[in-house]
């Protein structure tokens, strides 16, 4: 029953990983508590990953309403957040940690 | 300041509903209330360890070991929190069908009452430590003794006055509510909240891309803004958001179903047994 578990487990992660191969990828830095790029733009109806690499040594929160997207990330380390499929419009994030400087904008076009 | 207010009172405020939601519980079937003292100092000693291994934890099952373990949180909670739900309503059919007061049938019957005191001891100490996990992270971005450090900690100490008081209110209100009333109620929110909280499970797994996420069913924003203080509120407690996608309807139905079943399955035997008594 264990091994089934985890042989479950393992199998997801590589079907998982196999189906997110092509996936287009795009990157934010967080740096003196803004992001870099500030504006992102990606193509409609596509699923991304979002590597978010925060080089500040303060830990900051990638959070978004309109993405439905919330991940915490160390200083110094990065993270990957899957966005998408999205109709074309404006989704706007920001760093929870530091709200009124760490702003951005995803913006879904055809 | 403002920012430490806002961000720890939306972490404290899930917790101390759900901590006011449960004692109310237990005040209204006369168990103590030492459970709670147990469950917050171990969820308060969870959330300085989650804290303490963030990175760890957030590089481990290549870089999706934040959201795993997020989910594991959750599905124990929802899973305890159905319990609960499926208990509370066994025993409250069974005051109907025998015309008892709430309070006294469960520590009669042979329903234990340390089962509901675990399954709560655990709703409380997962929750608090998966939220205040956050705080902790928060905090270890200042220097201490700096005046940001001292200005974030008197937000936080607002933000966690106001959650605190909010869970007070909630109390209070439950507990003088009759219990015919108060009953239904707590089935309700309980079942509000196990769908919530699958509304959270499944955003950890599109964040890590294991599910994918479609466009909106319906936007409800122009009734209820999500970043409103309603719409935190209506978060903190039953998960609200105000563009849900597919998937998370799913979860949604497939937390709430059982409870839905469960009271259908409940009322045809009261009707059942009514029927009975009339013949």
């Amino acid at each position: 029953m264990n091994c089934m578990f985890k042989l479950a487990i393992i199998t997801s992660f590589v079907f998982c990983s196999l189906a997110n191969a092509d996936i287009p990828i795009f990157t934010v830095e967080i740096r003196d508590h803004l992001f870099y790029p500030s504006l992102i733009k990606i193509p409609a109806d596509t699923k991304i990953k979002l590597i978010v690499i925060n080089t500040d040594s303060s830990p900051e929160e990638f959070e978004s309403y309109e993405l439905n997207r919330e991940k915490v990330i160390m200083g110094g380390a990065k993270a990957t957040i899957f966005i998408g499929p999205l109709a074309p419009g404006d989704y706007p994030f920001f760093g929870e940690f530091n709200p009124k400087t760490a702003q951005g904008l995803i913006r879904v076009e055809q | 300041m403002v920012d430490a207010v806002l961000l720890v009172l939306r972490e404290v405020l899930e917790a101390a509903l759900i901590v006011s939601l449960l004692l109310a519980l237990t005040y209204k079937l006369q168990l103590h209330y030492r459970w709670s003292i147990i469950a917050l100092v171990c969820g308060f000693l969870g959330s300085i360890f989650l804290a303490y291994y963030t990175s760890a934890i957030a590089d481990a099952a290549d870089g999706r070991g934040q959201e795993l373990l997020n989910v594991v949180l959750y599905l124990v909670v929802v899973v305890c929190v159905l319990w609960v739900g499926f208990l509370i309503t066994s025993v409250f059919v069974s005051c109907i069908k025998n015309k008892k007061n709430n309070e006294r049938l469960i520590a009669t019957e042979k329903n234990n009452p340390y089962l509901l005191i675990m399954l709560c001891s655990v709703i409380v100490s997962f929750s608090l430590a998966r939220e205040g996990s956050e705080i902790w992270i928060y905090f270890s971005s200042f220097t201490i003794q700096s005046q940001s450090f001292y200005s974030a900690l008197i937000g936080a100490a607002i933000g966690i006055g106001i959650g605190m008081s909010l869970g007070g209110i909630t109390y209070y209100l439950l507990i003088f509510m009759k219990e015919k009333y108060f009953t239904p109620g707590f089935l309700v929110v309980v079942t509000l909240l196990s769908g919530g909280l699958s509304l959270q499970i499944a955003k950890q797994f599109m964040q890590i891309g294991l599910l994918d996420s479609d466009g909106p069913i319906w936007d409800s924003s122009f009734l209820v803004n999500e970043k409103s203080w309603v719409g935190e509120l209506l978060y903190a407690l039953f998960g609200y958001d105000a563009q849900p996608n597919s998937v998370q309807a799913y979860f949604y139905l497939a937390a709430t179903l059982p409870m839905l079943i469960n009271f259908l399955w409940h009322w045809r035997s009261l009707r059942e047994t009514s029927n009975a008594k009339k013949n």
